[in-house]
């Protein structure tokens, strides 16, 4: 469970200060689909980097699966993002050296253990089996994006946070990767933050979060 | 294989035209204190080899206040008694004058360095009879040798005339005689007898008025690396003597010492080519470090430690330096090589004594290697000073 209160962080000082987000309060049950929505600059990636931990909050707390991450050390939050997050970027972010299959092992390789056979079951699951061996640079966008949802769910993390996930793809590929996505979240039973600034592509969802002017205005609850 | 080391494998490959120039940065360092080696640790190396082979064999024994007044043939015979010992020899120097009669002109050539040895040992001893390059060595009493540059200032003087030499006894007493040259002498860089004449010791003895003395004996040894144990065993047979006896080096350190300094300012530009090589080393990780900023970002956002970016681009350096030390140490084998196999001289006439060193070619390797981690360090450790979510900012 994901239980984020207070939650501000400013940029800058004095005069200079700027409010991205201002005393956010939410919690996710285990399991849900939540969509973050709002206007560009409205501070819904800011918020998606404190939860995912690329990013420290000035004030207020995170709370997932009941340990407070934001007391973490450096070393303790590259664990707690290796074990806990999972994360799905706009670009697909794979490492263009590897190859889709090493992509996706990666994270398991840095936690020092995981096999292969899982690697290749979510890439199967994808529909990327036959891709796998291929670098990352040479696949389409729509595959990549496929690939990166593999990598962020390998760890089976207690969270996947996606940014803008159909962002930088087209109409026809992003619906394929928001049903890719809805259906591994049933599948799997796994929790998903998804920031977006357009929630009609999702469909339904359990929850949409909207972010306006740093602060979580409307939390409504869309499925039953 | 080790993710992290694969995944530095495949940055570097990907990237190789970095990837070559750190190669080849490494590759240059190496060779040029490879052909600094082979050709002035060679030039070195020859000096004291020809020095030994003309002057002082391996091991030089003199006396420390004149002559040695003890019987060349007791000695000679004491020493090749000693199975290190391949032959001796003994020495004796003065300085006088020459004249020769050409057309009915007298030239003379006058501070001229003469050499008394003995034709029997002297040719199992040193190689100066080798440098005879026309007629033959001192083969008798009255038979000199001219080095070529005394037979050029002595208007050319050819085997079979006759010089006078003239020269100072112990007494004062101005000496003459007449010798036939029976031969010119003329070694490759002029390290032999080529400013000198060579006469019969016993010749030279007689016209000094030093009947049985001798002023060195040279010692050839079968292992030259045997010198210092024989050199002490000698002073230790020969208590009550006043003999020193000296290796080559020790024999010929005034000569050797500005060489040996030469050489240290010669590795040291080499060693500085190295550095240059470490800062070559330094800007292409830090370009390929600046290139992989965003792989940097998603590698922190899916859990990698800034110990596991480090070591990434540690082994990056090590990849480098393991690859470039190999190549520059092949490529410096390959000069050593052609460099032994065509017999390279310096200025076309000092053959340079061309070795193989191994504790010096691992030695460079190893510090070639060494440095190129170290340069590795801070671009490395940069690299983990980048925040995830700046880093993957970059496209």
């Amino acid at each position: 469970m994901l239980e984020v209160s207070g939650l501000t962080k400013v940029y800058g000082e004095g005069e200079n200060a700027v409010h991205a987000l201002s005393g956010v309060d939410f919690v996710v049950e285990k399991g849900e689909i939540v969509l973050i929505v709002g206007s560009s600059g409205s501070g819904k990636s800011t918020l998606l980097n404190m939860i995912g931990l690329l990013d420290r909050p000035t004030e207020g707390k995170i709370l997932l699966d009941g340990t407070d991450t934001t007391v973490l050390s450096d070393g303790g939050i590259s664990s707690f993002r290796n074990k806990k997050l999972g994360f799905i970027f706009q670009f697909s972010n794979l490492i263009t050296d590897l190859t889709i299959l090493e992509n996706v092992m990666l994270p398991l390789q840095i936690g020092g253990g995981g096999s292969e056979e899982s690697a290749r079951d979510l890439l199967e699951a994808v529909g990327l089996t036959d891709q796998m061996h291929k670098r990352a640079n040479k696949v389409s966008g729509g595959q990549a994006q496929r690939a990166a949802i593999a990598r962020g769910l390998i760890n089976r993390p207690s969270i996947v946070l996606a940014d803008e996930p159909t962002g930088n793809l087209d109409s026809v590929t992003s619906e394929k990767i928001v049903e890719l996505i809805k259906s591994m979240a049933r599948k799997l039973g796994q929790t998903f933050v998804i920031v977006t600034h357009d929630r009609q592509h999702f469909g339904d969802v359990d929850r949409i979060i909207t972010i306006k002017d740093g602060r979580a205005v409307e939390a409504m609850e869309v499925a039953a | 294989m080790e993710y992290r080391l694969q995944l530095a494998k495949r940055m570097l490959f990907n990237k190789k035209g970095s990837l070559i120039g750190a190669i080849l940065a490494v590759t240059i360092g190496i060779l040029v204190i490879h052909v600094n080696f082979v050709i002035f640790q060679g030039l070195y190396d020859a000096f004291v080899r020809d020095i030994g082979n003309y002057n002082t064999g391996d091991i030089l024994i003199s006396d420390k206040e004149d002559y040695i007044e003890k019987s060349d043939l007791s000695l000679v015979n004491w020493l090749i008694r000693i199975p290190e010992v391949d032959a001796a020899t003994p020495r004796l120097s003065s300085q006088g004058k020459a004249e020769v009669t050409i057309g009915g002109r007298i030239i003379e050539k006058t501070r001229l360095p003469v050499v008394g040895v003995d034709p029997f040992w002297d040719v199992q001893a040193s190689g100066v009879h080798e440098t005879v390059s026309d007629g033959q060595y001192v083969f008798s009493r009255n038979t000199m040798v001219l080095g070529s540059a005394v037979a050029e200032d002595l208007g050319g003087a050819k085997v079979g005339e006759s010089v006078k030499l003239i020269l100072t006894d112990r007494w004062g007493i101005e000496q003459e005689r007449r010798f036939t040259v029976s031969g010119v002498a003329s070694s490759p860089g002029g390290q032999g007898f080529d400013f000198s004449a060579v006469v019969h010791i016993d010749t030279l003895r007689d016209m000094l008025s030093r009947q049985g003395t001798s002023d060195s004996i040279m010692v050839r040894l079968n292992d030259p690396a045997a010198a210092a144990p024989v050199r002490d065993f000698f002073i230790r047979s020969f208590p009550n003597d006043d003999f020193i006896a000296e290796t080559v080096e020790e024999a010929s350190e005034e000569s050797l010492a500005g060489f040996r300094s030469g050489i240290a300012l010669i590795n040291l530009i080499g060693y500085f080519g190295m550095m240059s090589s470490a800062f070559a080393i330094v800007t292409i990780q830090m370009m390929l470090v600046n290139g992989k900023t965003r792989e940097i970002g998603v590698m922190r956002s899916i859990g990698a430690k800034r110990r596991d970016i480090l070591i990434v681009f540690i082994f990056q350096g090590m990849i480098i330096g393991a690859i470039g030390a190999g190549a520059g140490t092949a490529a410096g084998l390959g000069y050593t090589f052609y460099a032994k196999e065509t017999r390279m001289s310096f200025n076309d006439s000092l053959e340079l004594e061309v070795t193989y060193n191994w504790e010096k070619i691992s030695q460079t390797a190893l510090l070639s290697f060494a440095l190129t981690i170290v340069a590795s360090l801070y671009p490395s450790y940069r690299a983990t000073k980048l925040l995830p979510v700046e880093a993957m900012r970059t496209v």
